[in-house]
């Protein structure tokens, strides 16, 4: 609770943790691809910059069961406590307002201002896939013969 | 490690109850390596010995035909009358035969740890207990807990029913990790099932007392929750499967024993490597960026490549003054097409006066070379 530092925890984590998910990687580079699907992590990715284990301040944008966005922070508490440990924006306003939020939360105070690219492509999926569950939007049915 | 944070406990129902401090043994060095070592080692220290029979496949008097029989020289069960009479005894290869190396129950099943290897191993899983990060990457469901490590009042050593324990549980939100637990619970994949070892299930929380009132009884029936006594600490709990990061419930006299168990009357805490891991905040410090040199330029960036012979701008990166060679030139252009007209009719009148000239030469000539008498007119060439 001396708050284990982000590498640290990193360094204890990255290799095995429950929420590490490995798959086949489809490119001629990559045998497999390593995701990490634990709450707080933006891009799903497994490393150090999105970890939401092991980084002390964190940003995500995810849906909530009724297709609103809401937008999860890291308090300072977190270090200790799981419950505080991350507070919740609604992202219920129009797309232009909801990403100044998102701006302003990331950048203000030296937040995380190198994901807040990150984010706001994250909200513009989520938005999208809301709306398409809401019926708003249709989606493009692919055409045959192209994968 | 001067000033140790405080850590809140809660009562039975969930509100605060007090503050307690951190013991130092949750600020020690976290080492999976010690760990994962001292655990692979400890976990077989319960195994229980197996053989197979010391005369498995010896209980035989046979004995090899030799060579000249055309038969492969395998020793050979003697006598007659019966299907065993003359099949091949003793390898391991025969039928019947005894294994490879049978194993033998005076194989080493137990292993020696350093106690010193086992105190530090312990250490370091109590410290990780105390990570949020390291208890959430084990699997233990902690969202809903207001703090880590769990503190509650010492009255939970003395709860008596299951019923009470699952409520008390519940307040603190680490019921979540107990239903986590209960739903996991399965017929075990393999032989396993066979051999009295049917179910599997994850771990769930363990509850750490200091003297048990009922608290063993209580909370023994809940799927997946384990408990142990200060004074018995185990890596196998602390760390199961050599990962750490266990979810425990504390009861506050519990967490203060710690405090004399891991003191300096007690068990030594291990020494941190690095005072300070928090390599981000070491980078940025002012003793380090005040001796560095300065940062370098990022690398040009290559953008595409643009053809400088149809490209204008291209060109002008090249050739700086082309661009004022072509103005020039297109003025030049332009006023030569205002003077077009002047000039071509000065062309033409030029033409023309050519013309002219050829054309009166011609006449002339014409005029000269009629025949006639050239003394008609007296000698003179009128013109």
């Amino acid at each position: 609770m001396v708050a284990a530092p982000d590498s640290l925890v990193w360094e204890l984590v990255k290799n095995n943790n429950s929420f590490m998910r490995k798959k086949n990687g489809r490119s001629s580079r990559s045998g497999s691809i390593r995701f990490s699907v634990e709450r707080g992590n933006l891009t799903s990715r497994s490393t150090y910059k999105y970890s939401g284990l092991a980084n002390s301040k964190t940003i995500d944008v995810t849906a909530t069961d009724d297709n609103r966005a809401t937008l999860t922070l890291k308090t300072k508490k977190a270090g200790t406590s799981g419950k505080k440990g991350m507070t919740g924006i609604a992202l219920n306003k129009d797309f232009r307002r909801t990403e100044k939020t998102i701006k302003s939360q990331a950048t203000d105070n030296y937040y995380r201002p190198d994901l807040k690219n990150a984010a706001l492509a994250k909200y513009t999926a989520v938005y999208k896939s809301n709306r398409v569950a809401k019926g708003v939007k249709k989606v493009a049915p692919v055409k045959k013969g192209r994968n | 490690m001067a000033a140790r944070p405080l850590v809140t406990v809660f009562s039975l129902s969930g509100e605060k109850s007090g503050e307690t401090t951190l013991p130092a043994v949750m600020t020690a060095p976290m080492r999976p390596d010690i760990v994962q070592f001292v655990h692979t080692n400890m976990s077989k220290n319960n195994r229980q010995a197996y053989s197979v029979s010391p005369w498995a496949g010896k209980q035989v008097s046979a004995s090899s035909w030799g060579t000249g029989r055309a038969v492969a020289r395998i020793p050979r069960v003697g006598g007659g009358g019966t299907s065993r009479s003359g099949q091949g005894a003793f390898g391991n290869m025969c039928r019947g035969g005894r294994m490879f190396a049978p194993t033998k129950t005076w194989r080493k099943w137990h292993r020696k740890i350093n106690s010193t290897q086992k105190r530090y191993a312990v250490a370091s899983a109590l410290a990780a207990s105390a990570v949020p990060a390291l208890v959430m990457a084990r699997g233990h469901k902690v969202d809903d807990v207001p703090e880590i490590p769990l503190v509650m009042d010492t009255s939970i050593e003395s709860a008596k029913k299951t019923s009470a324990a699952k409520d008390i549980l519940a307040s603190v939100g680490a019921l979540a990790d107990v239903d986590r637990a209960s739903d996991s619970k399965k017929i075990r994949a393999g032989k396993g099932k066979a051999r009295n070892r049917r179910y599997v299930l994850r771990r769930g929380p363990l509850i750490v007392y200091k003297s048990n009132d009922g608290v063993e009884q209580a909370f023994r029936n809940l799927p997946g929750v384990e408990l142990c006594c200060v004074d018995r600490l185990n890596l196998l709990q602390l760390a199961p499967g050599g990962h750490m990061g266990r979810f425990c419930v504390w009861s506050q006299a519990a967490l203060d024993a710690l405090n004399d168990i891991y003191g300096k009357d007690g068990k030594n805490v291990p020494e941190d490597l690095m005072a300070n891991a928090d390599l981000a905040r070491i980078i940025n410090s002012d003793e380090i960026q005040s001796v560095l040199n300065p940062a370098k330029r990022a690398n040009k960036k290559y953008l595409r490549k643009k053809n400088p012979l149809t490209s204008l701008k291209a060109l002008a990166k090249l050739d700086p003054y082309a661009a004022a060679a072509r103005e020039s030139e297109q003025r030049a252009e332009a006023a030569r097409q205002g003077n077009k007209a002047a000039t071509l009719a000065k062309k033409r009148g030029v033409a023309k006066a050519k013309k002219q000239y050829k054309q009166a030469g011609k006449d002339f000539f014409e005029k000269i070379s009629k025949q006639g008498d050239v003394c008609a007119d007296g000698f003179n060439i009128g013109l």
